[in-house]
């Protein structure tokens, strides 16, 4: 078997929640027994977007904000792989939040797992869109705000066992070709942002309500704008779309694209332009 | 008198609702039945429905990359038109005039046309398909005008409405109008005023760049493609959605420009050749995905059709003003290819040629086009697509990588041309970042590595140099005085060039292909001459600069310079060279 590089280690400050999300993402890899050789995480910039150098598969660095376009071009072009596209809240939900909206709307089947923390950590605590006590965005209620959904779910990394189940949830639904999954999660930074305090405070599971149900879209969002409203916040499995079916997509990286096999329906497109 | 002619142009023009191309589209066809090659534009003021537009249609029986002097034949739907363009017409020329529009405006046409006014709205009540049937009155008086037999004329019509039986009888009366206006006016079958030259006709194709480029770029294997649409590149984006899916690819609509070129890299990543294409601002767009194409070495490929700049500037006219960009543009050294084609075959070989490079140099490639290239239209011999190559590069098979020890994304090899796995592959698993890294694609800001990264991605151009297309040269080949320029000057040059050589005053013309790197024939091309005019459609004389500042005899380029959006058409070159020359 060839070698090749030798996964690195994290470079995250002890105690960054970071940690948590890389645990679960390899904890759900391993639990469903996808080859390495098959994964591609891909990644935004900042602290987060060094998680693809820690899992030994393959990795992509994207640009800052441009994650979601390079894992939706990689999924069209190779949807038989397991695409994971990773990043910060500054990554996902300022420089690039035009494409979230976007990748909700077209649901290309690949798994997106945002790193909420509230800030910038990289560039050193400047605030996120997502920063407590100043102007918010909650991806979540955008999220169910395109009809085009399918999955939402939102973890946080003091909730281990849950992130993994979810983790594994959302890679489940994106591989079936069920569509975009969608998961944040709350994965505080120690360093410029220590928000394990507040969070735990305000985190209310989901997924422990019996009364609540994840496919019911229109209830779904009336309670996270409830929550919200009482300085709650949503964990678990937020929203699945139960009429999202399982596809199968055609793969262009399997396509030939030797000209001796297609030189008939080539003539015939040029023929268009014979005058 | 009967003027005989190898090369006519003809106009139309009206509101935009005229359906002016009709006209156009009609006469192509009796031209090219009769082997005549053709160049036609359109020129359009108002991008939406209504306001002037121009058709205009080039017939010669020497192939032709541009519009001529002046036009022989003008149809003009309204007095508009007459005051707009009426004096692009020839000395001697002919106009058919709408008279219902009003009075024939004075002091436009050159004084010897021959004006033959007809009053279209007089049939307009008689026919619901009022444009149409326009047209084809026009076309028959222009038929008789051009010596045409009837019957010809009407066969090209009968073949245009195949599709729809319900209008050919209609049409074919408005036709014979047109013959009867005609022979009021004196001009009977076969016997007009103007009489056109036997040509040998041959099998062929009446393409515009974009589709000529985004044909190339099919058959040469790219299976996805992602755009935006934008003035003048959107015909590849049109092209694409209908044509890659038939062969297993994708084409995506991005949200923008910034998510196109960034799905373009996502989908090279995974070894799928992968295509954008666009114009100056969405170029602007696209520098920092660019760039990460050659920090991250991912094979890309980006056309621009450029336009008018700076900024939104005139979206339907022609400019060459993002030389400077794509050979400069984006933070950071990396290599580059710049490809400029001169006419749509060129555009078809540049585009498999562009594709094959970006495999090779795992790199970002550019098909540089401009407007007029990109849409007008151009009869040329059919594509040799069994011809076509494809080129791998050093993407490795997987029984290639399994009989490696190790695989390293970014070895650092002699030519700097790294092998390459993609995803999916057992054992080829790697980084890929536009942070400098390591072989291995691990982030890195160790001094002597960067310093070799830096180094071997550079000399990946070096690798592939003796690959690069070589220019075309044109006219005089010893002559100490040259002219050099690309893309829409290229046909233009040409011409000027030939019609100088019988005044006595030659030159010799160079039309590079790989505009970046500058190639070694292109500096040798100009240190041997006295002078050379660089002919390109910008303020800056942006190729010239670069030519310039490369070369070694720099004091002999000059510039000559248009940016009115209006392509030179050879008499201008001509006065200008001449100017220059005197001075
Ligand atoms: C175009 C561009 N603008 C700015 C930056 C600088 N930058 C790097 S990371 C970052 C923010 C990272 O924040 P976030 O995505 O929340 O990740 P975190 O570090 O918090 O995990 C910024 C602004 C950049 N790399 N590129
Ligand atoms: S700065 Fe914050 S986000 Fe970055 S590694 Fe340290 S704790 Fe984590
Ligand atoms: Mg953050």
């Amino acid at each position: 078997m060839t070698a090749t590089y030798r996964p690195v280690e994290p470079i995250w400050c002890a105690g960054c929640g970071h940690f948590g999300v890389e645990a679960a993402l390899a904890g759900a890899l391993a639990d469903l027994v996808i080859p390495k050789h098959e994964t591609l995480v891909l990644a935004g910039i900042g602290c987060s977007g060094t998680i693809q150098n820690n899992l030994g598969a393959y990795g992509y660095h994207a640009l800052h904000g441009r994650v979601l376009p390079t894992a939706a071009g990689a999924w069209e072009a190779n949807p038989d792989l397991t695409v994971i596209a990773a990043g910060g809240d500054g990554d996902g939900y300022a420089i690039g939040m035009g494409h979230l909206i976007h990748t909700f709307r077209r649901n290309p089947s690949f798994t997106y797992i945002v790193m909420n923390n509230g800030i910038y950590g990289l560039t050193k605590g400047q605030n996120s869109p997502t920063r407590q006590g100043t102007a918010t965005i909650d991806a979540i209620l955008l999220g169910l705000s395109v009809l085009e959904t399918t999955f939402i779910a939102r973890g946080f990394t003091r909730a281990p066992d849950q992130l993994r189940r979810l983790t594994t949830a959302a890679l489940t639904h994106a591989r079936e070709g069920r569509g975009f999954a969608f998961l944040e999660v709350l994965s505080p930074c120690v360093t410029y942002n220590d928000t394990y305090p507040v969070w735990e405070a305000e985190q209310l599971d989901l997924d422990a309500d019996d009364g609540y149900d994840p496919t019911d879209r229109s209830a779904a969002f009336t309670r996270v704008v409830d929550l919200q409203s009482q300085n709650r916040i949503p964990i678990g499995l937020i929203y699945r779309d139960p009429a999202a079916e399982s596809r199968s997509f055609v793969n262009p990286a399997a396509s030939s694209i030797e000209p001796a096999s297609h030189v008939e329906s080539y003539m015939d497109v040029m023929s268009r332009y014979r005058i | 008198m009967t003027a005989v002619l190898s090369d006519v142009n003809a106009m139309v023009a009206g509101q935009g609702g005229d359906g002016s191309l009709t006209v156009i589209t009609l006469l192509g066809n009796v031209l090219a039945r009769r082997g005549f090659h053709l160049y036609s534009t359109r020129n359009v003021a108002s991008r939406i429905k209504g306001g002037p537009a121009a058709a205009l249609l080039r017939g010669s029986s020497e192939p032709r990359s541009g519009m001529g002097d002046d036009v022989d034949i003008f149809v003009a739907f309204d007095d508009e038109a007459i005051e707009t363009v009426g004096s692009r017409v020839a000395p001697g020329g002919f106009v058919v005039y709408d008279s219902s529009a009003g009075p024939l405006p004075s002091g436009f046409l050159p004084e010897e046309t021959t004006v033959i006014e007809i009053p279209f709205g007089r049939f307009a009540v008689r026919d619901l398909r009022r444009e149409l049937f326009k047209n084809s009155l026009a076309f028959g008086v222009i038929s008789r005008i051009l010596s045409f037999a009837d019957a010809e004329a009407a066969a090209v019509l009968e073949e245009r409405f195949a599709a729809r039986p319900e209008l050919v009888a209609r049409n074919l009366q408005a036709l014979r109008e047109g013959f009867a206006f005609a022979d009021e006016h004196g001009f009977a079958e076969n016997a007009g005023p103007i009489r056109l030259t036997d040509t040998p006709s041959e099998d062929r194709i009446l393409i515009s760049g974009n589709h000529a480029a985004a044909f190339g770029f099919l058959v040469a294997g790219v299976r996805f493609f992602a755009g935006y649409p934008i003035t003048p590149a959107t015909e590849v984006l049109e092209f694409m959605t209908r044509h890659i899916g038939t062969y297993g690819g994708a084409a995506i609509q991005a949200e923008d420009e910034l998510a196109a070129v960034n799905m373009a890299l996502g989908a090279s990543l995974t070894g799928v050749r992968s295509l954008v294409a666009t114009s100056g601002p969405g170029i602007s767009l696209m520098q920092e995905g660019i760039g990460h194409a050659g920090a991250a070495e991912l094979p890309l490929v980006v056309i621009d059709a450029q336009r008018s700049g700076p900024s939104t500037g005139m979206p339907t006219k022609s400019e060459q003003s993002d030389i400077g960009m794509l050979v400069h543009g984006g933070n950071g050294d990396f290599p580059r290819i710049v490809l400029a084609p001169g006419d749509p075959s060129q555009a078809f070989d540049l585009a498999v040629a562009a594709t094959n490079l970006a495999q090779w140099i795992q790199g970002p490639v550019y098909l540089m086009l401009d407007q007029a290239l990109s849409q007008d239209s151009v009869t040329v011999p059919l594509f040799d697509v069994t011809g076509v190559e494809i080129d791998a590069g050093l993407r490795l098979t997987q029984r290639q990588l399994d009989t490696l020890d190790e695989y390293r994304r970014y070895a650092i090899t002699e030519d700097g041309l790294s092998p390459l796995a993609v995803p999916g592959m057992p054992g080829g698993m790697s980084l890929v970042t536009g942070n400098e890294h390591d072989e291995w694609g691990r982030v890195s800001t160790d001094p002597g590595n960067r310093a070799a990264m830096m180094d071997k991605r550079a000399r990946k151009i070096d690798a592939v140099k003796d690959d690069l297309p070589k220019g075309l040269r044109f006219g005089d080949e010893t002559g100490p005085v040259g002219i050099l320029g690309v893309g829409m000057e290229s046909g233009v040059m040409r011409e000027a060039v030939e019609r100088l050589a019988v005044d006595g005053i030659s030159l010799a013309g160079l039309q590079p292909r790989t505009i970046w790197p500058v190639l070694d024939e292109t500096l040798a091309f100009i240190a041997s001459r006295e002078r050379v005019y660089v002919v390109e459609h910008n303020h800056e004389g942006q190729l010239a600069q670069i030519l310039a500042s490369i070369g070694e005899a720099n004091g002999s380029v000059r510039s000559i310079l248009k940016y009115d959006g209006v392509p030179f058409t050879p008499g201008e070159l001509i006065d200008r060279i001449v100017l220059e020359e005197s001075t």
